[in-house]
């Protein structure tokens, strides 16, 4: 019998800027449809319904709206970058629908008809530079894209730093797309950071990457690079040698253990290739879905109403571990994690947080006071290594 | 000076700086509607329109936070369209000093509000700005009053008090300010023998 269907839409751009990453979203989702629609555990199918915005942002709108109107989607998982999730904020709130967003961002934002199943910047940014103060450097070169993303992790990484009587020693932009790097590469061989945070997006990030390790080589140099963004896919674009050893912050790793990654793994590279690699965006696209359909099923409809409250505080012991909807922010608990990137594009995961932890759109509860004690204690025991320079 | 009313939008002209053709479309349709005539621009675009105008309509998520606002714009008050709530952004959009602002999406209520308050905080500005210059004034002529009153104390044998006095009272005969008589007693070496008021 054929199980009754309820429609989908998916909204990614297949080309533009960040195609390589939207591409690999897509491939994830009809991935998560099959596996919902082949599944005996849902009494429905998914009809999906896929829409290319091509990267222009006023496009999103006019996708959302045709899936809205045309094919009656109630539910709508997409997007990548922050300014088209707020072209499609309008319409899913003024028809009641609910987009279910896959990749990290920068916070400061909750609508109730968003679920936003990617990491806020407290599992992201706030880990990394915590680890950069108590264990690399306490001075920092930035590097990244000019738009909000760079902007924002930026400013907290800024906080943080300067809290615990660190500095940033730089804050270098280039526009998105722009692979110019010579002169901010020829800068940090000069000055010689302690660390580099890299928020430069794709093609100028792997430009960047390549330009800095030949550079580094040359100069008998070995400044680590801190992300919070470096995905498998994008090691492989890099190469292998100029990709190693990044720290990275990500709530998904390839690499993560267990047993339903290791199954997700196995799947997906049945279905894409051998050689293919699992992205963080990916892998919380495929969450997404399956946190739908896990709603669906509780809720017994796609109503909007009934599917948000069954999601809230329902686990799902996905492969990036559990994830849960925390019904006062619409945002997901998940699991930071910190991995450096080893040669065959991958990461090895050297720390992850014991629990999943609650979302913090706003880092409101970013205690900056603390980050200050806890580095005064570090000081004054001698906790800190001792081959850091401390610069004040 | 005749203090315009910032209910009375009509006829005024208003400067939009926005990228979005829905919420440029909407806030020009809404601003006609007002009576008030609008010039268009693109973020990032330097060269201004050559009228003036009495309001500018800025989106501030629609150019880089690093990038450096035209000084143009300090002249008309800034209503900022609000989309991006992070810090950076915010911390970007307070450096403009916005009279007002209107949160996206953007709806046709809420424009006139953005307007009067745009208008009147601008005004403010401006009173609260030839205040402050009035002050200044007085403060720096300090030194010279004080210099006039010494005078006034050695060459009629005063004290402080009555010294102050007599500039006080020939500054109102003279229909001139106490920092004016002053720096002319300053200026003559003494108090000026004048038989007509001053300017």
């Amino acid at each position: 019998m054929k199980k009754p269907s309820i429609p989908l839409g998916l909204v990614f751009s297949r080309s533009g800027p960040y195609a390589m990453m939207a591409r690999e979203m897509e491939k994830s989702a009809l991935m998560a449809v099959d596996e919902v629609n082949q599944s005996t555990a849902f009494d429905f199918q998914f009809a999906p319904h896929l829409r290319d915005p091509r990267g222009i942002v006023a496009a999103y709108h006019t996708a959302c709206d045709d899936l809205i109107r045309t094919e009656q989607v109630q539910h709508i998982v997409g997007c990548y970058t922050s300014a088209s999730r707020k072209q499609v904020i309008p319409i899913v709130e003024r028809t009641e629908r609910l987009l279910w967003h896959p990749a990290r961002y920068e916070g400061f934002e909750t609508s109730d008809n968003v679920i936003y199943v990617g990491a806020a910047p407290n599992h992201t940014v706030v880990p990394l530079a915590r680890h950069m103060l108590d264990h690399m450097a306490n001075a920092v070169f930035c590097a990244g894209s000019n738009y909000v993303w760079t902007w924002e992790s930026n400013r907290v990484l800024r906080d943080i730093v300067t809290s615990a009587g660190g500095r940033i020693l730089a804050e270098r932009l280039l526009e998105l797309g722009e692979t110019g790097v010579d002169h901010i590469v020829a800068e940090i061989i000069e000055r010689r950071p302690p660390a580099i945070f890299n928020t430069l997006v794709g093609e100028s990030s792997y430009v960047f990457m390549r330009a800095l390790h030949e550079a580094s080589m040359r100069a008998g140099l070995s400044i680590p690079v801190l992300s919070c963004s470096l995905c498998e896919p994008e090691l492989a674009l890099i190469g292998s040698a100029a990709s190693v050893g990044c720290v990275t912050s990500s709530a998904y790793f390839e690499s993560v253990e267990g047993p339903e990654n290791s199954a997700f793994v196995a799947r997906w590279k049945a279905r894409h290739g051998a050689d293919s690699h699992v992205s963080v965006d990916a892998l919380s696209t495929y969450v997404c879905v399956m946190l739908l359909a896990r709603a669906i099923d509780r809720a017994g409809s796609a109503d909007v109403a009934a599917v948000r409250r069954a999601a809230a505080n329902h686990r799902y012991d996905s492969p990036q571990g559990p994830v849960w909807v925390d019904p006062d922010n619409n945002h997901c608990f998940l699991t930071p994690r910190l991995a450096r990137s080893v040669a065959g594009c991958q990461f090895r995961i050297f720390w992850e947080a014991d629990t999943p932890q609650r979302p913090d759109p706003y880092l409101s509860n970013l205690d900056l006071g603390s980050i200050a004690r806890k580095t005064e204690d570090s000081d004054a025991i001698g906790k800190r290594p001792s081959h850091l320079r401390v610069i004040k | 000076m005749n203090r315009p009313s910032p209910f009375s939008v009509r006829g005024r002209r208003a400067l939009m700086i926005m990228k979005d053709e829905r919420e440029i479309a909407l806030l020009r349709r809404q601003l006609h509607r007002l009576g008030m005539s609008v010039a268009e621009i693109e973020p990032g675009q330097t060269l201004l329109p050559p009228e003036p105008f009495d309001v500018i309509v800025l989106d501030a998520d629609g150019m880089p936070i690093k990038s450096d606002p035209a000084p143009a714009w300090r002249d008309a008050p800034i209503i900022a369209l609000v989309g991006t709530e992070t810090p950076s952004r915010l911390k970007w959009l307070l450096d403009l000093r916005p009279a007002s602002f209107l949160v996206k999406p953007l709806r046709s209520a809420g424009l006139y509000t953005a307007l009067v308050v745009a208008f009147d905080a601008h005004q403010r500005r401006l009173e609260e700005l030839s205040h402050v210059e009035k002050l200044e004034d007085r403060i720096r002529s300090r030194r010279v009053v004080f210099a006039a009153v010494l005078r006034m104390m050695r060459d009629h044998a005063l004290s402080e008090e009555d010294a102050f006095a007599l500039i006080r009272q020939t500054a109102m005969r003279h229909r001139t300010t106490i920092e004016q008589l002053s720096a002319d007693i300053v200026a003559a070496g003494g108090m000026p023998n004048r038989t007509s008021r001053s300017a």
